[in-house]
């Protein structure tokens, strides 16, 4: 039984990609601690925050991927039915998500630490619209870049979705903090 | 491929939400997944797409979301020891990922086996499950402690780091990490299995069902550790 075989590299090295997003993330929301960590309810907001842009973004690229290996996407025509079909969908998904994460933080926080924070509500709106609107279109071009060069993207734009969306995700959060 | 052709559009006219035979069919002729004969109806041009992709999407990203902010509400719990741990901060967004990619590679691995009829009632027995399961073990425990040191390194820039803290964050990562990737095995391998038997694709349903509870138990392993360990 060779257990290191290539899955295991593979397997390694796509988590060692995974890794270093999630350190820049986490030295971002180290630093703003202060700012970000401590809002009340904050910390019910965030891991959701977090993997919702894996949910939605990686079921993106992973139904470009098929479209593109089907033909059903060509990679030089991106203004089609079904891209733009997907991209809103996409964006409307991360809207209701977004919206309903701040509902959930803002009740937990009212109902068990006795704590009226409305504003987490539009803080996660606002910054999932903002990560979505960056990421969701990086998903894209990433995805078909990929597709071009001859790699499955598939195997890539797992690690790729994870690793962006989560430095995204901190730094709207960041910027929402800023706006509101 | 004339045939082949023919099949694709006769399948892309069968009504969306018809789980039809001719899948099985051209999966069987043609050798094609059924994965993505599957797309092919799903997005033919009777469907609207956004409202094919939100509706299948909505109520499990949903869910998700509940269940992650469960897991999150462990953390706010004890919020004032978290945020005093810097490694730990650092480390949350990684140890996020981590745990839910370890899901995901776990359960599409599982569905490819039993599709492939690799796994018997002895599932135990089964080299390759065994092979993934040392795999995952090795990737997760050299990642944790990988991750450790990195968030530790970083950490040290911003203040003093212990070498107390440094163990006990090393402990508490690779023990979080290694549970949880054990948790994620048995609950793979129990609603695989009893979803293959129920006739359903096993991909369709593992993945959401393990990195819910990555999510959930991540947190409130992380919680438990914490209080246990500070």
């Amino acid at each position: 039984m060779g257990v290191f075989d290539k899955s295991f590299w593979e397997i390694f090295s796509s988590q060692l990609v995974s890794i270093v997003g999630g350190m820049i993330a986490g030295t971002i929301l180290a630093a703003y601690t202060e700012k970000l960590l401590m809002i009340p309810g904050m910390l019910i907001l965030i891991p959701g925050f977090l993997e919702m842009r894996n949910s939605i973004s990686g079921s993106f690229a992973s139904r470009l991927s098929s479209g593109l290996f089907l033909g059903v996407i060509k990679p030089n025509r991106i203004e089609t039915k079904i891209i733009k079909g997907n991209l809103s969908a996409s964006f409307f998904l991360a809207i209701v998500t977004s919206l309903s994460l701040g509902i959930i933080a803002f009740l937990f926080s009212y109902i068990i630490f006795h704590v009226f924070i409305f504003k987490i509500i539009f803080l996660s709106l606002i910054a999932g619209i903002i990560a979505n609107a960056v990421e969701l279109p990086l998903t894209l071009f990433a995805t078909v870049y990929i597709f071009k060069k001859g790699h499955d993207p598939n195997n890539i734009i797992g690690p790729f979705v994870t690793s962006t969306g989560d430095i995204i995700s901190i730094l709207s959060l960041l910027l929402t903090l800023l706006i509101l | 491929m004339e045939t082949l052709r023919k099949h694709l559009e006769k399948l892309r006219k069968i009504e969306r939400k018809k789980h039809h035979p001719l899948i099985h069919k051209i999966h069987k002729k043609h050798k094609i997944s059924k994965k993505t004969l599957f797309y092919v109806k799903e997005y033919g041009p009777h469907t609207h797409v956004p409202r094919t992709i939100i509706k299948e999407s909505i109520k499990i990203l949903l869910m998700a979301s509940i269940i992650s902010s469960f897991g999150g509400f462990a953390l706010e719990y004890i919020k004032t020891i978290f945020v005093s741990i810097l490694p730990l901060i650092i480390l949350l967004p990684t140890l996020n990922d981590m745990i839910g990619d370890y899901g995901t590679i776990i359960s599409s691995r599982f569905s490819t086996m039993l599709h492939e009829n690799k796994i018997n009632k002895k599932w135990w027995l089964n080299k390759e499950l065994k092979k993934l399961l040392i795999q995952i073990m090795i990737v997760s425990l050299l990642t944790a402690i990988l991750s450790v040191l990195g968030s530790v390194l970083i950490a040290s820039f911003y203040e003093n780091i212990t070498s107390l803290i440094l163990l006990k964050t090393l402990a508490i990562t690779v023990i979080d990490v290694m549970l949880l990737v054990s948790i994620l095995f048995i609950t793979a391998i129990i609603a695989g299995l009893y979803v293959y038997r129920k006739e359903e694709d096993p991909n369709n349903f593992l993945i959401p069902i393990t990195t819910s509870v990555a999510d959930f138990g991540n947190m409130i392993i992380l919680a438990v550790l914490i209080i246990l360990f500070f």
